[in-house]
């Protein structure tokens, strides 16, 4: 296999880029969590992409150079396809699927599952070791439904990572207990992710979490149903509009033109300049 | 009221801002940032189609205003009739353009009535354009010129069609312009 050529792969190569797609499947959400960027809930607008064009991304993203996937939403674990879908698209790039964690019975566990690859990271999240702290974000039995699902994954061979998102410091010592029960998981520390909450959808309307601007956040091409956007931090929604300062490009296919946008407009931005508030 | 939101300093993409910063850019512009890949390109095409050219302001605005009145675009009738007002153009010429007087007694030159009959031929027809309309224009502009006109009309043709058909709103300030000068 050759390596890919043409700016996109030289901009990702030298670090110019970052080398993560990322990809919104979906805004409704089981949940409602206090935070939520994309003010998901079982009633938002499901803005989803098909399976056909998630495939395509993966496989296109591949061609011109990027390295890895993420795939967000909402809830992605709400999309029925969305299993098989992830397989096809493992096949182009190693990703990392985000999900809350509370879907993985019955049915559903077995078909989360089938995703026990190399290649494949499913991102959790989870707060706090303390259940009403956990909950009070994001929303009752959180902390339960989540603490039963990760022993369940991994037994099936099933990569796990963690995401804590903290409004106090990210490396308060309160957090250690929610680290040790991590590693009791046998988690590694390094795939236990703390992350601000961002100010941006819901999070703006309560005030909480840092404010960022393009700057601070990872200068990751971000591919919605809406479009494409400068970071997984990027496709917000407010008030139920949906932000449209760090919009790209309306075109997401062929993945070319919205990667071409994101070369441009970091064109002239230090490297490493979204690294001082931690988002990630 | 506009059919789509018009984007804001606050709200229009990282690409757009440029257009932003100035101030309020327009509606056209703010239209446009909602589609960010297409305002650089549409913005490039439009300006230097709209702009004085090799034939002038004069004939640039015979071209816009005649069309935007062929076209029944009240946006683009209304802004331009106060441009064509500051490059020269009386009021009894503005009108003559905007189909309400007769042109033969305000455009007196042949080189304009020519430039004006190839403007028509173009925005107010469908289908194959007459030889004698081409003749005559050739009789008084060069290829160029003809070419450079015909861009020009095709430029107004996209405005007036974006314009009304999202119900862009004309300004405050045109209007008030448009009173003053009895041309509302
Ligand atoms: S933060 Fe995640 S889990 Fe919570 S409502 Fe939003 S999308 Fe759903």
């Amino acid at each position: 296999m050759t390596a890919a050529q043409g700016p996109i792969a030289d901009a990702v190569r030298d670090g110019t880029l970052p080398g993560r797609v990322w990809l919104y499947s979906n805004y409704h959400c089981n949940l409602a969590c206090s935070y939520c960027l994309t003010e998901s809930s079982p009633r938002s607008e499901r803005r989803e992409l098909t399976a056909a064009q998630m495939i395509a991304v993966a496989e296109q993203a591949k061609e011109l150079g990027f390295t890895a996937l993420g795939i967000t939403g909402g809830e992605p674990f709400l999309l029925p396809w969305l299993p098989e879908a992830v397989l096809e698209m493992v096949q182009h790039l190693p990703l990392v699927l985000l999900n809350n964690g509370t879907l993985f019975v019955g049915e559903r566990l077995e078909r989360a599952a089938k995703l026990a690859h190399p290649g494949i990271a499913l991102q959790i999240s989870l707060d706090s070791h303390l259940p009403d702290i956990n909950d009070m974000a994001r929303g009752p039995d959180n902390f339960s439904k989540v603490v039963e699902s990760v022993p369940r994954l991994l037994e099936r061979g099933v990569q796990v990572r963690i995401a804590t998102t903290t409004a106090g410091p990210l490396d308060s010592p309160a957090l250690d207990p929610l680290k040790a029960l991590v590693a009791s998981w046998g988690v590694p520390a390094d795939d236990h992710i703390v992350r601000p909450i961002v100010r941006r959808g819901r999070a703006d309307e309560r005030g909480l979490g840092v404010q960022a601007i393009a700057r601070d956040i990872p200068s990751e091409l971000c591919i919605t149903a809406d479009g494409a956007f400068w970071g997984s931090f990027g496709p917000t929604v407010r008030n139920g509009r949906l932000d449209t300062d760090l919009l790209l490009t309306r075109t997401i296919l062929p993945l070319a033109v919205p990667a071409n946008a994101l070369l441009a407009a970091i064109g002239g931005m230090p490297q490493g300049a979204d690294a001082a508030l931690g988002i990630r | 009221m506009p059919r789509v939101e018009l984007l804001d300093a606050e709200t229009a993409p990282l690409s757009a801002q440029q257009y932003f910063s100035g101030g309020d850019p327009g509606p056209i512009v703010a239209a446009l940032a909602t589609v960010p890949e297409l305002l650089g390109p549409a913005l490039g095409f439009v300006g230097p189609a709209l702009g004085a050219g090799a034939v002038g302001v004069r004939i640039k605005e015979f071209a816009i205003l005649r069309t935007s009145a062929l076209q029944g675009c009240s946006y683009c009738i209304n802004a331009h009739t106060t441009v064509s007002l500051d490059v020269g153009l009386t009021g009894h010429e503005v009108r003559a353009l905007r189909g309400e007087t007769a042109l033969e007694e305000a455009f007196v030159l042949a080189a304009e009535r020519a430039m004006i009959g190839w403007i028509d031929a173009l925005a107010g027809a469908t289908g194959a354009i007459p030889d004698d309309v081409w003749a005559e224009a050739r009789a008084h502009w060069a290829e160029h010129e003809l070419v450079e006109v015909a861009v020009t009309v095709g430029a107004t043709m996209f405005l007036n069609r974006f314009a009304t058909g999202l119900q862009l709103p004309t300004s405050p300030q045109v209007l008030e312009r448009l009173t003053a000068e009895g041309l509302s």
